[in-house]
């Protein structure tokens, strides 16, 4: 399998800054007021179409940031194969964005033909590994750019797996040639609702193999909790968060923010606050 | 041990029926990917049907909804095209019943989604006609805004989308009979507007490639109406491109 690094595609100019995620309510702010944030991040999938609101939106965001585009819809675990339709979209959308990151999810999403739109866990196995691994490079070569793969927040655990979640991930980057986004927040509510150790987990990713940070909110219900993206990151994410830049040094960070989506003020204001730990990480090394 | 496809297609299946034996811990919380899905589908639903909602109420929307996805789950990773099928499901639903018309206003809502994320091309002036030979005219074939969408129907649902703008509009009296028209986006936004029958064959015809002198004999336009027609194809700057056709060889 071709690894895309020994192809020589670059990485993009997306600054080790904070980001913000470009949502509906804030397209007009952000591109008039355009807030001092590093760069911006699309969902693939909102950008798929030839015309509309969002379209116009992000041509005119995109003129102003640096872009990475997001997907949620590919679902590259998925053993009937990848939606060779859905993937064409997505190398449309690159050719028309150009953006410096593209991004996926470690998950699945179909079966028997039918999707279930949203980011299921895999099993931890080497079949996975292998299933993975060959459908992100079968993608990365169709798309013809790298892959971040992201870990998804998980609320059950499938008894089959073999391997620690952050080893199946090592072995898809190794095997691939993808990058990895790491969703601090995710690694948070995976280890909360199913008893992991998170500290343990950015420790056992490979030092070179991480492209680019999430940080979010998140919900509680009960005992479990809910990856909704709906509120400020907890202090105990923005700890982890030290963890990981310590170790995978100062990487674009997004603050990822979409449901019960607040000011663009505040978003920008919490973009600042990753602003200011990258920073304290720079000054430390400097 | 089971395969990668098996245990994909368990937590389907799981996904599908809270009964279904699933290999994964703790098995409560499948509940958690059961209801992201089900709100994800409903959600782009919701987006994409505003005026039915307000038209049939919550709860018998929601049931819909649920039916509706048993019988046309998404297909694809992109929800976008989640309510493609949702008129052709009403419209076998409530077949025979007195609510049959919500199929053709759920047809119209689906045009409107689709327009509003077509590319609105720069349109040509009437001035354009000038290039071509009196003999030509007949034989011209427009290119139309890719945003545009014709419909007709046996029930007066232009009104009824038109009238359920807001929330709590009273009822569209049905024996307003049969209506057709348009749906475009311009610049500053969606319109939805109800069109002479003639007028409405006559872009019909257009839209499906057939020449001018064809789209007129299909509307039965007169001459004045055709004037008219003409004329409203370039005012309402419908119009993208212009070729003449070109005749297989005799």
């Amino acid at each position: 399998m071709p690894r895309l690094e020994s192809r020589g595609v670059p990485r993009g100019p997306v600054p080790a800054r904070a980001g913000i995620g470009l949502r509906a309510v804030h397209h007009q702010a952000i591109v008039t007021d355009r807030p001092d944030v590093g760069w911006i991040e699309a969902h693939t999938e909102n950008y798929f179409h030839e015309g509309g609101a969002a379209v116009r939106a992000l041509e005119r965001a995109r003129s102003n940031y640096p872009l990475s585009l997001h997907g949620v819809g590919l679902g590259l675990g998925s053993a009937d194969g990848v939606d060779r339709e859905h993937l064409a979209r997505v190398k449309r959308a690159i050719a028309r964005f150009e953006p410096a990151l593209v991004s996926e999810h470690a998950c699945w999403g179909h079966s028997g033909g039918e999707f279930f739109n949203d980011l299921l866990p895999l099993p931890y196995t080497e079949e996975a590994v292998e299933v993975l691994s060959r459908q992100v490079g079968e993608a990365q070569d169709a798309l013809g750019t790298r892959l971040l793969i992201e870990n998804v927040s998980a609320y059950v655990t499938f008894e089959h797996s073999s391997l620690h979640e952050w080893e199946f991930l090592a072995a898809v980057a190794g095997i691939s040639g993808c990058g990895l986004l790491l969703d601090v927040n995710n690694v948070y509510v995976s280890s909360k609702n199913l008893g992991l150790d998170a500290r343990a987990f950015i420790a056992g990713l490979p030092p070179d193999s991480v492209a680019e940070i999430h940080l979010a909110g998140h919900a509680r219900n009960g005992s479990v909790l809910i990856d909704d993206h709906g509120s400020q990151v907890c202090e105990e994410v923005w700890q982890l968060y030290r963890q990981a830049i310590a170790r995978f040094g100062a990487l674009p960070t997004l603050i990822e923010w979409d449901t019960h989506i607040p000011a663009l003020e505040t978003l920008v204001a919490e973009s600042q606050r990753a602003d200011r730990i990258l920073g304290e990480l720079r000054g430390l090394a400097a | 041990m089971a395969s990668l496809r098996e245990l994909q297609a368990s937590f389907a299946a799981a996904l599908r029926d809270p009964d279904a034996a699933c290999a994964v811990l703790p098995t409560e919380n499948l509940s958690i990917y059961r209801n992201n899905s089900s709100h994800a589908f409903r959600a782009a639903l919701e987006i994409g049907f505003p005026v039915l909602r307000r038209r049939v109420g919550e709860d018998y929307f929601r049931q819909l909804i649920h039916l509706y996805r048993l019988r046309f789950p998404s297909r694809s990773g992109d929800l976008h095209w989640a309510g493609r099928d949702f008129s052709a499901f009403l419209l076998e639903h409530l077949h025979g019943t007195e609510y049959a018309w919500l199929a053709d206003l759920t047809r119209l809502e689906w045009s409107c989604e689709q327009s509003r994320i077509a590319s609105v091309l720069p349109s040509i002036g009437v001035e354009v006609l000038a290039r071509f030979a009196p003999e030509q005219l007949e034989h011209l074939v427009f290119a139309l805004q890719p945003s545009l969408r014709l419909q007709a129907s046996d029930f007066p649902v232009f009104s009824v989308w038109r009238a359920n703008q807001t929330d709590n509009a009273p009822p569209v009296d049905q024996s307003i009979g049969p209506e057709c028209g348009l749906i475009r986006t311009r610049a500053d936004g969606l319109e939805v507007r109800p069109l002479a029958p003639s007028l409405f064959s006559y872009l019909s015809a257009l839209a499906a490639g057939a020449p001018l002198g064809e789209a007129i004999t299909t509307s039965g336009l007169d001459q004045e109406g055709l004037v008219s027609a003409l004329g409203f194809v370039f005012s309402e700057n419908l119009a993208t491109a212009i070729s003449v056709e070109s005749k297989p060889p005799a």
